[in-house]
């Protein structure tokens, strides 16, 4: 009679055990309506980068005069926050976007090195070759320069806003020149802040 | 008591009974202008909340849309808060294209929109794609 109650108590302390224990479950990324968070999170990115991609294409910055559609370089993209942050992940939907848009093209020839294509050059080095067939090896001088280049940072500023409590503001910056002229042609800064208590890591 | 409520009476029509009546395109706030009966300290409480009981809130007015100089449909949502809180909220633009068919887009996200009380707000979309013909606009709470 003892050994049942003993395990009687054992299997209900178990169960109230698992059942304080929050349950796993998967993100409903197209509604999500979970708490904000101080670090930056998808949510974020995919905000500041749908803010840049209709500022740009809003601009007009991208309609190329005369027709035709400008030839573009994602250049450096620098992280100055305290996160470790994908740049290609946000850049990414921004790439997209822009290709879709039907007024650029991306080039992966040339840029900063996470938005190149080392084959684009490996290819060119079958030239000498007697592996291949020379008629399917790129030609010299069939690359195409771009025109435009991408470039920005995002940075991040810590306040002491109260007692307990911080601020902290991201800055998504991107800049659009004109690679022949040095020109500038666009630029946006978007802001994300976000305010909690000063225990919360942003990081 | 009698002379207590007129004597409230009198206060409430002689501050608020004659509205200013300005430059529309100006605005100035609450404790710059002059009272009226929802900012004078006797009759405020009572009209916020009735604002509150009727459930004032955000109304779009119109939404207008044309292509830009780059072939963009650019679609600007005009609306008004009727409440007297600030209304925090996001709202999430789909674009159609002439079949009626979704465009699938990365810019299609919730993005955050804030309009202060009995303030009119204005905000502009512009649309990814050339196909994009039409749209669809979806508003909800701003989470905290």
């Amino acid at each position: 009679m003892k050994k049942i109650t003993v395990s009687l108590l054992a299997a209900m302390l178990a169960m109230f055990i698992a059942g304080c224990e929050p349950q796993t479950s998967n993100i409903d990324v197209t509604n999500d309506q979970g708490k904000a968070v101080m670090a930056l999170d998808y949510r974020d990115f995919d905000q500041a980068a749908s803010k840049m991609v209709q500022s740009m294409l809003a601009s007009g910055a991208l309609k190329k005069q005369g027709g035709g559609r400008y030839i573009v370089a994602t250049s450096r993209i620098t992280n100055d926050t305290m996160q470790r942050i994908d740049i290609d992940q946000l850049m990414a939907k921004i790439e997209q976007e822009l290709l879709n848009s039907g007024q650029v093209v991306m080039t992966s020839a040339v840029g900063a090195q996470d938005s190149t294509d080392p084959l684009v050059q490996d290819a060119r080095k079958l030239r000498d070759s007697e592996e291949f067939d020379q008629n399917t090896v790129a030609a010299k001088k069939t690359l195409l320069a771009p025109e435009l280049s991408i470039t920005g940072k995002i940075f991040q500023k810590n306040i002491s806003y109260d007692k307990g409590m911080q601020q902290v503001e991201y800055y998504f910056e991107l800049k659009v020149a004109d690679l022949k002229s040095g020109l500038r042609l666009w630029q946006n800064e978007t802001l994300i802040g976000k305010r909690g208590s000063s225990k919360s890591v942003a990081w | 008591m009698k002379i207590l409520i007129l004597f409230l009476a009198a206060i409430v029509i002689f501050t608020a009974g004659c509205p200013q009546q300005g430059e529309p395109r100006v605005n100035v706030r609450e404790g710059v202008a002059s009272d009226t009966l929802a900012s004078n300290i006797v009759t405020r409480p009572v009209v916020h909340a009735f604002s509150v009981l009727v459930g004032e809130g955000i109304v779009v007015n119109n939404a207008t849309a044309k292509r830009n100089e780059a072939g963009l449909l650019e679609v600007q949502v005009n609306g008004v808060n009727k409440s007297y809180d600030t209304r925090r909220f996001r709202y999430r633009m789909e674009w159609l294209d002439e079949t009626g068919g979704l465009i699938e887009t990365k810019t299609s996200v919730w993005l955050p929109m804030s309009a202060m009380g009995k303030q009119p707000f204005s905000f502009k979309v512009v649309a990814p794609r050339p196909e994009a013909v039409n749209f669809r606009m979806d508003t909800r709470k701003w989470e905290n």
